[in-house]
């Protein structure tokens, strides 16, 4: 149910209760699943796919059929782990062994997990596991060979990090260390989406060979997901943002939640907006490589809104106070125009690019490299869709070459011109203002005719009086001048 | 043997830094200094010539003496920005930029150069105000009825590449908007604008990207032509190639780093719709023509304030393997120091006298 104040924030922001009613009455998915078809065990993995995320289980349940079910269950295996990575009550020694072997799990047939603390909110996925293990199992050998790559992968990322004392007390430190958790967390599952979508036919294998461009869509989401959640981290008391990029604008990272330090703190948020907008030119070149509709709307959908997430985060003193997200009518025409083609992604990006630069002052210490970057995405957006054709111009032009004519020929000429554009200039400006004097005339003279005053507005004007005098005043000052004598 | 190297305009802004670029990066060159006058302090390993580009008989004279194998030709002139939107000063700049341009070629093929490397300016294509230049390309046109300054560039750099056969190779490179320590017109314009108070003005919605490019950058652009036009393969040879710092930004954030680097920020800021802007400078034109005095502000001014210029870096990175090597942001603060010295400089001789 929609709250009060939902309903007054949708009368007064009109436009986007409409884009939620168009999004939801006119978006067509590509591929429907078909439940009734589906084994019991995968409804429940896709009831859990509800449960769990919020912002991929619909995109995933529009997938093309072929790859519907393993990236439902890609995200829940991940999900799964996550879920062990993030539970503080699972002891070092116990989640170490857990973490790292995960990937040998997701086969065993029955396997489920009960250690999770009873607040842990997904836990209940990993209680009834054995439904995700049983339907991994029938998914296409390749299929299960890359998520259990993958999951292998991020498991012993996400248990090097565990392991790492610094890591926990300090949080992350160095630039290089942010690139790398991310890319545990976020960049691996690019990697694997990546070659899921390519092993299935439905995206250019070209996209295997630029393996930057997958590690960007990941960490373009995951950065700008840690941007955003920094309150509610903190409050989990954890921290992911760089050392070395907060310890340039303030000494302690608590400090960043002071209000007397808000001009710290957005410049810091700032330079992690920046650390993100890098990315987001490689995002746009990954999309070109999908084929598929189905996969590029899933692909699309999350990049688009992390772009609107940035500028919505982008100098905003609220991010160290409460959770900041994107309206739901907002989310939903983002969702309208990432679900049809990169063009109209590309002006998403544009859009949000243009917002976030004029949000950008110059007292911000990385005003320029911001400046820098949104110009970078531009030129990108521009070198893929020039919105110029210099054939047209050319044609336009007739093809002139340039025509070195002797100064003094081409000079008399020019002077013709401009002799002839002055007189032109006269000409015009003559009949302007003798138009402007007629009219004049015409107006005053006719004032005249129905008895205006001009002696005593003009002689009340030489006193400075500029305002006009009410009715009785007007009429006092009138007789004041027809008897002034007696 | 040395290669010996003629460099034209050696002693102005852009023509000092690239006869630096050649002394540190080919101390094996022999390079000799063609200018109007000698400059302050002349540097013991150049030797140096004056004279004017566009006195044929003159440049035949000291060309045939030379014998250059290599010929940089980077004198021009560019208009002070008051001069850039009339046609006033036309003859004067097409004869340096045109006929001097013609002299070096004429000059140069007699004697036998092997390589001839021409500063162009990106202007030959983008000061046509009709269109905007959104990451220009070189297949692009050169305009020929565009601005006295573009129009002269535009007919020179074709005199240059047709110029281009088996003896002698021909470039021309195309650098859009400098900056640098020296420049007598972007930063100092620039800052100019704290006095008058200016600074919190945007004409038009300030979204259009600009180029710049930092001189010394440019300066190793000419190096790497020079080089591209002896190798065996000349890849360049007959090509024009935009030449920028590959850092588009717009003009209005290029000003607030320069204001900044001054101290100053602007206290609000007003936004000029186009339309309104536009006819101000109609009105100024107009005063300007009455009255007689130089035009601060015309309608190409505003123009080129709302104007999208930006170029692509492809064939420069392809054909000369060109990288801008100082980026915008080092070249602002090189450039605003060496100004801040020059005010600081200019200041206390005037107290003196």
């Amino acid at each position: 149910m929609p709250t009060a104040s939902d309903v007054l924030y949708y009368a007064i922001h009109f436009n986007e209760l409409r884009n939620i009613i168009q999004w939801q009455t006119w978006h067509d998915p590509v591929h429907n699943r078909n439940p009734e078809k589906e084994a019991p065990s995968l409804q429940i993995c896709f009831d859990f796919l509800d449960k769990t995320s919020r912002s991929f289980s619909s995109v995933i349940k529009e997938l093309h059929p072929e790859l519907l079910v393993p990236i439902a269950l890609f995200y829940l295996i991940l999900r799964g782990l996550d879920t062990i990575e993030d539970d503080m009550t699972i002891s070092l020694k116990e989640k170490d062994p857990l973490l790292r072997q995960f990937y040998q799990n997701t086969e065993k047939e029955g396997w489920n997990y009960n250690g999770n603390g009873p607040n842990e909110k997904d836990r209940e996925l990993l209680v009834q596991f054995q439904n995700v293990t049983e339907e991994f199992r029938k998914i296409k050998p390749v299929y299960r060979d890359i998520i259990k790559d993958v999951t292998e992968k991020m498991g012993n990322g996400m248990a090097d990090f565990c392991a790492n004392a610094e890591h926990n007390i300090n949080g992350v430190d160095t630039i290089d260390d942010y690139d790398l958790y991310c890319h545990y967390v976020a960049g691996l599952v690019g990697n694997g989406l990546t070659r899921l979508f390519v092993e299935s036919g439905l995206a250019n294998p070209m996209l295997l060979q630029r393996p930057q461009l997958q590690e960007s869509m990941g960490l373009f989401l995951q950065k700008t997901n840690i941007i955003r959640d920094v309150k509610e981290d903190h409050d989990d008391k954890r921290s992911f943002w760089p050392k070395e990029i907060w310890s340039k604008h303030v000494d302690n990272f608590e400090d960043l939640f002071e209000p007397q330090n808000k001009e710290a703190a957005l410049n810091c948020s700032s330079e992690m907006v920046l650390n993100s907008l890098a990315h987001a030119d490689q995002c746009l070149f990954y999309l070109a490589g999908l084929k598929e509709q189905s996969v590029f709307n899933f692909a699309a959908i999350p990049q688009s809104m992390a772009i609107a997430t940035l500028e919505l985060v982008f100098r905003n003193p609220n991010i160290f106070k409460r959770n900041v997200k994107i309206t739901k009518g907002e989310a939903c025409r983002i969702m309208m125009k990432s679900t049809q083609n990169l063009q109209l992604v590309c002006e998403i990006f544009r859009q949000f690019t243009r917002k976030i630069h004029k949000k950008n002052t110059p007292r911000d210490p990385n005003f320029l490299k911001i400046s820098i970057a949104c110009g970078k995405i531009e030129q990108f957006i521009e070198s893929i869709y020039p919105s110029q054709d210099p054939k047209k111009i050319i044609e336009a032009q007739g093809a002139a070459p340039p025509d070195p004519t002797p100064a003094s020929e081409a000079e008399a000429k020019n002077k013709a011109m401009a002799e002839e554009a002055k007189w032109d200039t006269i000409y015009l400006l003559a009949a302007v203002m003798g138009t402007l004097f007629i009219l004049s005339c015409l107006m005053i003279g006719t004032a005249y005719l129905f008895g205006a005053r001009f002696d005593v507005a003009l002689d009340q004007l030489s006193k400075g009086k500029l305002s006009k005098p009410s009715g009785d005043e007007a009429q006092s000052i009138i007789q004041d001048y027809d008897h002034g004598e007696l | 043997m040395a290669i010996s190297v003629l460099i034209t305009g050696g002693t102005g802004f852009v023509g000092a830094f690239i006869v630096d670029a050649a002394l540190s990066q080919h101390p094996e060159w022999a390079i000799t200094v063609l200018d109007l006058r000698l400059p302050e302090t002349p540097k013991s390993n150049v030797a140096y010539e004056t004279g004017d580009v566009t006195d044929l008989t003159l440049v035949t004279a000291i060309v045939d003496r030379l014998k250059p194998k290599v010929v940089v030709h980077t004198a021009g002139l560019v208009p002070e920005l008051a001069g850039r939107y009339g046609r006033k000063l036309r003859n004067r700049v097409w004869g340096v930029n045109v006929n001097g341009t013609q002299n070096m070629l004429t000059a140069a093929k007699a004697v036998g150069v092997e390589a001839f490397v021409w500063t162009g300016s990106c202007c030959a294509v983008t000061d046509d105000m009709r269109y905007q230049y959104p990451n220009v390309d070189e297949t692009w046109p050169t305009s020929t009825t565009s601005l006295i300054y573009g129009e002269s560039k535009a007919a020179a750099e074709a005199l240059v590449l047709a110029a281009n056969d088996s003896s002698m190779a021909t470039c021309s490179l195309r650098p859009s908007v400098l900056f640098g320590p020296g420049d007598h017109q972007l930063v100092p314009s620039i800052h100019h604008c704290i006095v008058k108070g200016e600074t919190p003005f945007i004409i038009g919605s300030g979204d259009n990207l600009w180029d710049v490019t930092y001189v010394g950058n440019v300066a190793d652009s000419h190096i790497l032509a020079v080089e591209n036009l002896l190798s065996k393969e000349k890849t360049a040879a007959g090509e024009a190639i935009f030449i920028s710092n590959e850092q588009p930004i717009t003009f209005r954030d290029f000003c607030l780093v320069v204001w900044k680097e001054f101290g100053h920020f602007p206290p609000f800021e007003v936004h000029i719709p186009v339309a309104i802007a536009a006819l101000t400078g109609l009105i100024a034109e107009w005063v300007t023509w009455i009255t007689g005095s130089p035009i601060t502000l015309s309608r190409g001014s505003v123009l080129d304030a709302v104007g999208i210029r930006y170029c692509s870096g492809e064939k420069a990175r392809m054909l000369l393997g060109y990288k801008p090597r100082v980026g915008i942001e080092e070249g602002i603060r090189i450039s605003c120091k060496e100004y801040a010295q020059r005010l600081k400089a200019n200041n206390a001789s005037q107290s003196k006298t």
